[in-house]
Order: structure tokens, then C-alpha cells, then sequence
């Protein structure tokens, strides 16, 4: 697998402006869920107060995350599930092998799951020998192409059908075809052999309530159904953050979801599993493991604003609608978690030391903010993250002496008319030198050098030139004309 | 691995980390001001029996699914009849719902009804027959509780899902059945709205991706004609 890092993001995004198979795949993206989100949000009354509620509902756990993590783990143990816990990924996808290990068991199929993304959970069975099956369309698709999911909600959004169509052919031998119907079926008939036979399956968790010990999980396609009902074992990875404190509270989560996510009332099946099963003779999994996972998500409580990033429910409108997200696609970012969201939340996951660059992926143009079901301020958590870099910051020397002398000259400027004057008049005289038909085009070599900022900025864009009279001049000699 | 040992951890982490939070929550609910906790659900109106109804057979079928609206047993016997003739079924599942035996019971046909399949011939089934415990007429789905009937894999496996929904059963929303299920909870309940679908491939609607690509709801309504 050649995977990306977000340490080269600029050149990563670079790279999928390129590729114009990629940005056929994402052209639909904006219209089709973005569109769809807009009519389905008028399918509610009060979407506005649902989303102040969501959040607040959000906000009241998390400032009592203990309590209520220690409820939902006693609830849910009552109902005959069993509770590990997983300080970090490593811990968690150790959990999960020393289950399959004491099962003796090999076959396993998985539903979608971040959660299990973030931990790289498959990579670390298949060290093992262990090779857990994607069961949702999207994640057997990337599974097959040995890549990485490139969308919380669609992960194979970035293929083509017709790049598809080429897997199915060389993976599964399947004739040539354009037919999506034709290409959904085979991976129904191929995907239930893996059903048929598994003895584990393992999945995520959408939401955990703490006052019954409920895990929920929404999804189209009944995968996660069969997964989580056919195998004698049932493995859920959770996120501590995952839980919300009351059963009813998942009728506003229930409404906020969906419809943020898919443009979808409801997903077609969401399946409300509590504990085991009562009696032998009941359906379902003998067992129940859920996996309460920290990997750092506990150091986000730390601060309101980042905090509110636990409040995050995985929908994917950020991403949707998100302008640079739209143009480059998710591998760019390098991350697990894609997009907007990506963007502050990976940062805080892994460290701000290989991702300083994820922060900048972005307009700030608060499209994300006005789409997020729960109302979190992403623009204010990548400024957050900024501030954080620029307090850290490891820029050279030079960077920061010429940073100072521009500030020093600048307000040098201001300080005096006649100053301002003569270097207005200087930088007139100086811009003849670069500039062009009123602007200054791409400025490198030497000037570049010994003004910094002017080099970048001229890269991807024209900088204006001072004009030739200044509005001062202008009034003055017309008041004279008159 | 000690599995107490990473929950304090995780607890302690947690504690930790709110307790650094606490003087820039002061500020920060300040600059933000307050959320809208007043916020409920606005009051809904009584509805009859008939908008009940037509509000789950119109939003059902907004996603897909048909719904035939009969007057008893023998009347839905006689739909579940021509959904059979229609799909060519010759293995159907039936899950231990008495009324769902009793209306398969109506049938003289030469086809093989199987009861509590198990997994590996569902997988062989044409057809799956269940009930439904509850039904949401908002975004018409159907409303599944382990406690009272085994329907979780026959309403999955088989490719084509019939379910009998009785109508006493319908509520307008979500929110009511939610207060419903907690006053009863079962160890696994499923909704179910509309048939298996998946936009994975290019954003293209599919249909029967993994579970039944049909859904066809038998609603017995016996006040119809009172």
C-alpha cells in the first residue's frame, strides 16, 4: 500500500489537482449528498434547535465523561457484554487478537468502522495471519484495491466505476461490465460465502447509551446486521466519546445523522443491541465484546475548544461541503480522518508534529460550520491548532529576522506622515522592477529571497502594485482642475 | 494486559484533563453564551387510526417499500399468496411469530414453509416472513424487538423480506417509540426502513446489497369498516 502522510499535504494536494479520474469521481460529491442534505433538513421542524440540543446534549456528557463511561460500562456488563478498555490503538487491536486468539478463530468479517481505521486494526490481524473481510460495498472495494478509505461515509468515493469494474474483473473474475447493479451483486454473492462461514464479527459503534447500556449502529447496506447477528462473536470497537447519557436522546441524534450524512431521514437499518442474547435458544451472538477506546481523546477534554471535537458524529457534511475537500479528495490529507474534521482532529490523535501542515487545509471559509449536525466550530479549532504551531514554532532564523524587520519598518511607516510618505514612494519606485501591466506576477530569484513574503504569495497568485497616484493625489488635483 | 489497569488509566486521564479545562470553561461559556435548553419537541396533535396509516404507507414508499393495507388475517393470506406467485418462492422462512403462522397456515400451496430456519438454509431461502412490534409512521419504518418474536435473521438473509404489521401498532414518531422500547427493552431491536441499499459506487443507487432488495408490509387494519 502506497499510502500518503500528511506531512507532504501540499504535494499530496497538488497531485490530486492532477488527476482528473479523481476529480471525476468527486464532482457529484457536493451535488448529490450536499443537495440531498438541504431538502432533508426541511423534513424536521426546528432543525436549528435539534442541533443546539445535539450539541448541548454533546457538551453535558463529555464535562462528565467519567460518570457516564462508568454507567454505560456497568449497564451494558449487566446485559452480559463484555467491557475492555484500550488506552491507545495498540492496546485495542491487541484486546481484539488475544479474542480471536483464545476463539481460535480466523474467520472474520468486519463492518465499517473509523474507529477501526484509526487503530489500523486490519494491518494488525493480518501480521498475525489473521485476514478480517470488509463487509460494506465501499470497504471491500478498498480492501480489494489494498487502499484506504478516502470518506467517512463513502470510502471508495475517490474510484470510478469503471476503475471498479477493472478490480472486479482482475480480483474476482467477473466479465467486464459498467452495470453498478451488476458490480453490488457479485460483492453480495461473494461477501455471503464470508458470512456464511465467519465466527467473528467485528464492528464499530455510532452511539452508546449509558442509562441501558445500549450500543447503536446505523447503516444502508445489512452488513452490519449480518456481522453483528450471524458469527457467534460480536466485537464492538467504540470511542469513549461515543456515549450519549439517555436511551431517548437517540431520537435527536437519530434525526441529525442521516440527514446530515446521506440527506436520509432514516439509514434503512439501525440496529439497537443491548448485552446478549436472554436465552440460548434466542438469535444472535453467544457474546458481546465492546472495546472502550481513549487513544487521545481524553487529553481533548483538556480545553473547551478542543473538546468540542469529541462532540463529532462522524456524519461526513463537513466534508461534502467543504471547498478544498471538494477539489482534492481525502488521501491528500494523509490522515484516517479526512476533511474538515480531519483536518482538527487528526492533529490532536497523532501529535501536531507530523501534521502541522493539516491546520492550514483550509479557507476558513466556515462552510463546515454551518453544515456540522452538532454545531462545532471548526474554523475555531484550526485557528486553535494555528496558534498552537505558532507558539511551537521551529521556523528558521532568517524567517523570523526578516519577519521583525518588515514589522519594524511597518510600523516605522505609520509613525510619521513623512515616513509613510517617502515609502510609498520608494516601494513605487522598487515594484518597477517586478511589476507588469499593473500587477506583480510570480516573483523569484533574488527579490524573492530578500523579501519572503512576497515570493509566496506571487506562486499561486498576482499581487496588486501600488497605484501610480495615491487617492490623496487624485483629490487634490482635481480639486485643482475645478 | 490488565484491563483494570487501562481503565484507571483512562479514567484518571479523564478527570485530569477536565480539571485543567475548568478555568476556560468559565470564560468560554461567557464569550458563547448560552445553549437553548428550553428546547422540546413540539406537542403533537392526536391522530387517527387512518392518517397513522397513510403517513407510514406514503413515507414507506417514499424509500422503496409496498405496503398492501388489509382487513384481517385471510385478506393478508391471500396478498402474501400473490407476493409468493409473483417472486417464484419456493423456500419460505417464517419466523415463530404466531400471527405470521396462522396467516402461512391460510395457504395450500407447493412450497416449503420453514420455521426457525436456521442460518445456512435462510441463505437458501427465497422469501422471509416476519412480524413487526412496532411501526414509525414518520419516516415509515418497521420496528423489530427480540423479546417477542424471532425475526432478526429472517427478515435479514433471504433476498425478499414480507413483514405483517398490525396497524394498533403505528405511532407518528420516533420519539414515541423510543419512550416505547426503553419501557421495555429488548436485547436487540432492529428498524428497518425500506430495502438493503448503497450509493458506494460512483454515489449510484443500488439496491439489495447485502440484505432483502424487496420490502413488502401486510398491514392488518381491522377497524377499517368500524
Amino acid at each position: 500500500m502506497n499510502q500518503l502522510t500528511a506531512e507532504t499535504f501540499d504535494q499530496n494536494a497538488r497531485a490530486a489537482l492532477q488527476d482528473t479520474q479523481l476529480r471525476g469521481a468527486l464532482k457529484n460529491l457536493a451535488d448529490t449528498f450536499g443537495e440531498r442534505r438541504k431538502t432533508a433538513i426541511t423534513t424536521v421542524e426546528n432543525w436549528e434547535g435539534l442541533r443546539d440540543r445535539a450539541r448541548a446534549i454533546k457538551d453535558e456528557t463529555l464535562l462528565h465523561l467519567d460518570q457516564y463511561l462508568e454507567q454505560f460500562s456497568e449497564n451494558a456488563e449487566k446485559a452480559g457484554a463484555k467491557i475492555h478498555w484500550a488506552r491507545d490503538g495498540r492496546e485495542a487491536c491487541a484486546i481484539v487478537l488475544e479474542l480471536l486468539k483464545e476463539r481460535n478463530a480466523s474467520k472474520v468479517v468486519k463492518a465499517k468502522s473509523m474507529a477501526a481505521e484509526e487503530i489500523h486494526l486490519n494491518a494488525a490481524l493480518e501480521k498475525e495471519g489473521i485476514n478480517p473481510i470488509e463487509t460494506d460495498l465501499g470497504e471491500w472495494i478498498i480492501q480489494l484495491a489494498d487502499e484506504t478509505p478516502s470518506h467517512i461515509v463513502v470510502p471508495a468515493i475517490h474510484k470510478t466505476k469503471g476503475q471498479i469494474a477493472d478490480l472486479f474483473v482482475e480480483k474476482v473474475g467477473i466479465e467486464k461490465t459498467d452495470d453498478v447493479d451488476v458490480l453490488t451483486k457479485t460483492a453480495r454473492r461473494i461477501l455471503r460465502s464470508y458470512f456464511a462461514e465467519a465466527e467473528v464479527g467485528i464492528s464499530g459503534v455510532n452511539f452508546g447509551v449509558a442509562e441501558t447500556g445500549t450500543i447503536l449502529i446505523l447503516e444502508n447496506e445489512g452488513n452490519i446486521r449480518l456481522t453483528t447477528s450471524l458469527p457467534k462473536t460480536h466485537i464492538a470497537v467504540m470511542g469513549i466519546e461515543k456515549i450519549v447519557p439517555r436511551f431517548t436522546d437517540l431520537d435527536i441524534f437519530l434525526k441529525l445523522l442521516p440527514r446530515s450524512g446521506t440527506g436520509q431521514r432514516l439509514t434503512t437499518y439501525q440496529s439497537l443491541i443491548t448485552g446478549t442474547k436472554r436465552n440460548s435458544t434466542d438469535e444472535g451472538p453467544e457474546e458481546v465484546h465492546i472495546i472502550l477506546m481513549d487513544n487521545g481523546r481524553s487529553r481533548m477534554l483538556a480545553h473547551p475548544t478542543t473538546r468540542q471535537s469529541l462532540a463529532c458524529i462522524r456524519c461526513g457534511a463537513c466534508l461534502n461541503a467543504c471547498p478544498v475537500y471538494q477539489q482534492i479528495g481525502g488521501h491528500a490529507y494523509g490522515s484516517v480522518y479526512p476533511g474538515p474534521i480531519g483536518a482538527v482532529i487528526t492533529p490532536q490523535l497523532i501529535g501536531i508534529g507530523k501534521t502541522k501542515q493539516l491546520p492550514y487545509a483550509s479557507s476558513l471559509c466556515g462552510a463546515c460550520r454551518e453544515v456540522c449536525p452538532v454545531k462545532i466550530d471548526i474554523p475555531e479549532l484550526l485557528l486553535h491548532l494555528r496558534a498552537e504551531i505558532a507558539e511551537g514554532t521551529n521556523d528558521t532564523a532568517t524567517h523570523k529576522f526578516s519577519e521583525k524587520l518588515a514589522f519594524q519598518l511597518y510600523s516605522l511607516a505609520w509613525s510619521r506622515p513623512v515616513f509613510y510618505k517617502f515609502g510609498i514612494k520608494m516601494s513605487r519606485l522598487m515594484q518597477k522592477f517586478v511589476a507588469k501591466d499593473g500587477k506583480i506576477g510570480k516573483v523569484s530569484g533574488f527579490l524573492s529571497k530578500i523579501v519572503p513574503p512576497l515570493g509566496a504569495w506571487t506562486a499561486w497568485r498576482d499581487a496588486p502594485t501600488i497605484a501610480p497616484k495615491s487617492f490623496r493625489d487624485v483629490w487634490k488635483s482635481d480639486l485643482e482642475n475645478k | 494486559m490488565n484491563n483494570s489497569e487501562a481503565r484507571n488509566a483512562i479514567f484518571a486521564s479523564i478527570r485530569q484533563n477536565l480539571a485543567a479545562s475548568l478555568p476556560f470553561d468559565a470564560a468560554h461559556h461567557a464569550h458563547h453564551g448560552h445553549l437553548d435548553s428550553d428546547f422540546t419537541a413540539s406537542v403533537l396533535p392526536e391522530l387517527t387510526n387512518e392518517i397513522l396509516i397513510e403517513n407510514f404507507r406514503e413515507n414507506l414508499e417514499a424509500v422503496g417499500g409496498d405496503c398492501s393495507v388489509v382487513y384481517d388475517e385471510t385478506e393478508a393470506a391471500e396478498v402474501l399468496l400473490s407476493i409468493i406467485q409473483q417472486n417464484n418462492a419456493r423456500k419460505i422462512a417464517l419466523s415463530d411469530s404466531p400471527l405470521v403462522k396462522k396467516i402461512a397456515g391460510f395457504l395450500k400451496i407447493d412450497a416449503e414453509f420453514i420455521e426457525n430456519a436456521e442460518t445456512h438454509v435462510l441463505f437458501e431461502s427465497d422469501l422471509g416472513v416476519t412480524g413487526a412490534q412496532l411501526a414509525i409512521a414518520e419516516t415509515g419504518t418497521l420496528v423489530l424487538e427480540s423479546e417477542t418474536e424471532r425475526h432478526r435473521r429472517t427478515s435479514l438473509v433471504p433476498p425478499i423480506h414480507v413483514c405483517v404489521l398490525e396497524a394498533q401498532n403505528i405511532r407518528q414518531t420516533l420519539g414515541e417509540i423510543l419512550e416505547i422500547l426503553r419501557s421495555r427493552l429488548s436485547r436487540t431491536i432492529t428498524f428497518i426502513t425500506g430495502a438493503s441499499r448503497t450509493s458506494d459506487i460512483e454515489l449510484t443507487l443500488a439496491i439489495g446489497v447485502h440484505g432483502p432488495g424487496k420490502l413488502h408490509v401486510i398491514l392488518i387494519d381491522k377497524q377499517e369498516d368500524e
